[in-house]
C-alpha cells in the first residue's frame, strides 16, 4: 500500500513538474509560428511578381496559367491579373481587406468571391496569395522534432482557434534554424487530409522570406496538383490606383 | 328558328359532304384536345413527382446570424412557426425536415458538384416510392448510416458502381472544410434538364458534416392536401413568419440549380445584409420551382395551338370553297325562297347556321374521339424507358383537361367556321331573285 502511495505521489509530482515544461515548449512553438508569419509579410514595402501555375488535372489535362501579382500587405491588398491563357486574359482578383472581387472582362462585371475558394480550378486557394497567419488562426495542439529531407524540423500540429478558419486542423514542417515552412498538410473537420503543400525553394525579398516554388497536391482527387513558381520579383513601390477596380477595368480596355 | 331548321335540313341533305367537313373540324379539335390534356396531365404528374423528390409543395428555410456575424441556414424551434402549422394543420397532409448542401462528390480522379439532400429515410417513405431505381436497392439506405442514393448522370460522371465508396467534400455552416465517405447503395433516374438532380443521404450524417446536431434541419417542406391551396398557403406563411421590420425581398430567388429555397449558385454576387436577431424565413412553393417545366410545357401547348390554327385555316379554306359550291348549287333555290318573300338576312342566316352546326358537330365528334383515345391510352401501363416514369402517374400517362380550354377551342372553331362561311353567305344574300331564278345552275 505504501509503495502504491509512493508511486502515485511520484506520478503526480512528474505531471506537475512536466506541465510548465510542456507549456514553455508550446510557448516556444507559438513564437516560431509568429516568426513564420512575420517573415512572410511585406511590411512597409510592396511586392510584385509573375506567377506561373501548372495545373495538372486528371480530367481536364495540364493547363498553364500566368498571373501578374501586385501585393501590399499593409491593408491586406492584392491584385491578380491573368495573362495566360489567352481565353482568360484580363480576368482579375482584387483583395481589399476582407473583400475579394473577381472581374470578368467578357461581362465587365465584378462578382464577390471568397479567399477560401480555389483559384481558377487549381489547387491554390485565393488566400495562398497573401501572407500566412498561422499564429492568429491556429493554436498548437502538439509538436515533435524530426527531419524533412536533410533539414531538421519541428513538426507542429495545429488546431483552428475557432470555426471560421477554413481548415480546422493543419500540420506544418518548420525548419529549426530558419523558421521556414517546408511542408504543410491541411485537414478537414473529420481529420481527413485534404491538401498537402510543399515549399522546396525560398528567396529573401526585401525583409520577407517567401517561397518561390510551391507544389499543392489535392489529396482527395487522385493525380490533381498545381505547381507554382515566381519570377520577375520586385519590391518597387506600386501606385495606389493599382489596387482599385478602375485599374482592372482600364487594363482591359 | 325557321332559318335554323332550314340549315339543319340542308346539312342532312348532303350527308357525305357534311361528314367530310365536320370530320376535318373534328380532327383539328381532336389534336388540340389531346395536346392540351396531355400537357395538363404531364404538368400535374411532374409537379407531384417533383413534390415527392423535393419533399413537399411548400418549402420553408430559416436564416440566422451566429455570434461571429456569419449567416447560417438553420431552423430552430419557433412559436410562430408552430402556431402557423397548428392553424393550417387541416391543409397539411405531411411534412418533411431536410438539410442540404452542394458538395463535391469525388471518386478516384473524378469529381462532380451535386446537390445533396439530407433526409430522414424512415419518415420519407413517399420519397423512396417516387424514386426510379436503375441499379442497387433503396433498402440499404434505411440501415447504413452513410448511404447515398445517386442520380444516374452523377454516377456516370464519377464512374462509380453500386457498393463502392465515394468522398463528399463540403463546407460546414461556418465555412470550414469537411470531408466524409458515402457508400453508394443505389442509382436513380433524375431530370437534370428541369433543374432537379439531387443525391440523397441520411440527414443525421449530412448534419454531422455540416456542423448541425442530428435532429436539426434547414428546410421544412410541407405537403398540402390540395395544390390549389399552394399560393394562399405560401402567402399566409410569408406574412406569418415575417419579423418586425423585415422588408420583403426585392425579387424572388432565381431557380437555377437551387431547389427548395437556398441559393446554391456559387457564382452568385454577395448580398450585403445587416445582421438581424433571431431567425428569418424564406417561403417558396412548388409553382416557383415548376417554372422551367411549365415554360417547356407552354412551348408544347403553343406548338399544339399553331398546329390547331393551321388545321383550322385549311378547314376554313375548305368550308369557304364548299359554301361557294353550295351557293352555286342552290342559286335557283335561293331565288325561289327570295321570290316567296324571304329576306336577304334570312338567306345569310341559313348559310351561317349551317357553318355553326358543322362546327359544333365537328367539335362534339372531336371531343368524343379524344375522350376515347384518352381512355384507351390512359389505361395502358408503360414500362418502356425508366426516365419516362417522371412524367407518369404510377406508370400511366394521365390527361387533364380544363373546361376553359375546351370552351375556348370550341368558340375558336365555331368562329372560324362562321368567318369561312361569311362571304359565301353574303354573296347568297345579295343574289337578285330574278337573276337567281333565270340562272342555268
Amino acid at each position: 500500500m505504501r509503495r502504491i502511495c509512493l508511486l502515485l505521489a511520484a506520478a503526480v509530482l512528474l505531471v506537475v513538474a512536466a506541465a510548465p515544461v510542456q507549456a514553455d515548449h508550446l510557448e516556444q512553438i507559438r513564437a516560431i509560428l509568429e516568426k513564420v508569419d512575420a517573415q512572410s509579410r511585406f511590411s512597409g514595402t510592396d511586392f510584385s511578381a509573375v506567377l506561373t501555375l501548372i495545373v495538372e488535372d486528371p480530367e481536364a489535362g495540364i493547363e498553364k496559367l500566368v498571373v501578374r501579382q501586385f501585393r501590399r500587405d499593409d491593408g491586406e491588398r492584392y491584385l491578380l491579373l491573368i495573362q495566360e491563357p489567352v481565353t482568360q486574359r484580363g480576368q482579375g482578383y482584387l483583395l481589399e481587406g476582407d473583400n475579394l472581387w473577381f472581374y470578368d472582362p467578357s461581362s465587365r462585371q465584378f462578382a464577390h468571391t471568397s479567399l477560401k475558394e480555389a483559384f481558377q480550378d487549381s489547387d491554390v486557394r485565393n488566400a495562398d496569395f497573401g501572407s500566412s497567419s498561422y499564429a492568429s488562426s491556429y493554436e498548437v495542439e502538439g509538436y515533435f522534432e524530426g527531419t524533412l529531407g536533410s533539414f531538421p524540423v519541428y513538426i507542429i500540429d495545429l488546431k483552428a482557434v475557432d470555426d471560421t478558419v477554413p481548415f480546422p486542423y493543419a500540420r506544418i514542417w518548420v525548419t529549426k534554424d530558419t523558421n521556414l515552412v517546408l511542408k504543410a498538410e491541411e485537414y478537414s473537420l473529420t481529420r481527413r487530409l485534404m491538401r498537402s503543400a510543399l515549399f522546396p525553394k525560398y528567396a529573401k525579398v526585401g525583409e520577407a522570406v517567401i517561397p518561390v516554388q510551391m507544389i499543392f497536391i489535392d489529396e482527395l482527387v487522385e493525380g490533381k496538383k498545381t505547381q507554382v513558381s515566381l519570377g520577375e520579383i520586385s519590391t518597387a513601390k506600386i501606385p495606389d490606383h493599382v489596387f482599385t477596380k478602375a485599374y482592372i477595368e482600364r487594363v482591359n480596355r | 328558328m325557321f332559318t335554323l331548321k332550314v340549315a339543319f335540313r340542308n346539312i342532312s341533305r348532303q350527308k357525305k359532304r357534311s361528314f367530310l367537313l365536320a370530320g376535318a373540324i373534328a380532327f383539328g379539335m381532336l389534336v388540340i384536345t389531346i395536346i392540351n390534356a396531355l400537357t395538363g396531365g404531364l404538368v400535374e404528374n411532374i409537379r407531384e413527382n417533383f413534390a415527392h423528390a423535393l419533399g413537399g409543395h411548400v418549402f420553408i428555410t430559416g436564416r440566422e446570424f451566429n455570434e461571429r456575424g456569419q449567416q447560417i441556414t438553420k431552423i430552430r424551434p419557433d412559436e410562430r412557426l408552430d402556431q402557423l402549422l397548428t392553424e393550417h394543420a387541416h391543409r397539411i397532409q405531411a411534412f418533411t425536415k431536410r438539410s442540404q448542401a452542394l458538395p463535391s462528390l469525388i471518386f478516384g480522379s473524378k469529381q462532380t458538384m451535386h446537390l445533396v439532400y439530407g433526409v430522414d429515410f424512415q419518415e420519407e417513405d413517399k420519397l423512396l416510392k417516387s424514386l426510379v431505381v436503375t441499379e442497387g436497392s433503396l433498402e440499404k439506405a434505411l440501415s447504413v448510416e452513410n448511404a447515398v442514393i445517386l442520380p444516374l448522370p452523377a454516377a456516370e460522371r464519377l464512374g462509380v458502381e453500386v457498393g463502392e465508396t465515394i468522398l463528399i467534400r463540403l463546407e460546414t455552416l461556418t465555412g470550414q472544410h469537411n470531408v466524409g465517405e458515402l457508400l453508394v447503395v443505389a442509382f436513380v433516374e433524375d431530370q437534370e434538364q428541369f433543374g432537379l438532380s439531387a443525391a440523397y443521404v441520411s440527414r443525421a450524417y449530412l448534419n454531422s458534416l455540416l456542423g448541425l446536431e442530428p435532429d436539426e434541419y434547414q428546410m421544412l417542406n410541407l405537403f398540402l392536401t390540395d395544390l390549389a391551396f399552394v399560393e394562399g398557403f405560401t402567402r399566409a406563411f410569408r406574412e406569418g413568419l415575417a419579423s418586425p421590420g423585415e422588408e420583403p425581398e426585392e425579387e424572388e430567388p432565381q431557380v437555377t440549380v437551387s431547389v427548395g429555397g437556398m441559393p446554391l449558385d456559387p457564382a452568385a454576387t454577395r448580398q450585403r445584409l445587416a445582421p438581424w436577431e433571431g431567425t428569418r424565413y424564406r417561403v417558396l412553393n412548388i409553382n416557383q420551382i415548376m417554372e422551367p417545366v411549365e415554360l417547356a410545357v407552354g412551348v408544347l401547348n403553343r406548338v399544339g395551338l399553331v398546329i390547331f390554327l393551321i388545321l383550322l385555316l385549311v378547314t376554313m379554306v375548305g368550308i369557304t370553297n364548299t359554301f361557294r359550291m353550295i351557293l352555286i348549287e342552290r342559286t335557283k333555290e335561293i331565288g325561289t325562297m327570295r321570290a316567296f318573300g324571304m329576306h336577304r338576312r334570312q338567306v345569310q342566316s341559313i348559310f351561317l347556321w349551317e357553318a355553326v352546326l358543322l362546327g359544333l358537330v365537328g367539335c362534339a365528334a372531336g371531343l368524343a374521339l379524344a375522350g376515347l383515345i384518352i381512355l384507351a391510352v390512359g389505361s395502358w401501363p408503360l414500362k418502356a424507358d425508366p426516365s419516362l416514369q417522371f412524367f407518369l402517374n404510377q406508370g400511366r400517362i394521365t390527361f387533364r383537361l380544363s373546361g376553359e380550354s375546351v370552351v375556348l377551342n370550341m368558340v375558336l372553331v365555331v368562329l372560324t367556321s362562321l368567318i369561312a362561311a361569311y362571304w359565301p353567305a353574303r354573296a347568297a344574300a345579295k343574289l337578285s331573285p330574278m337573276k337567281a331564278l333565270s340562272s342555268n345552275f
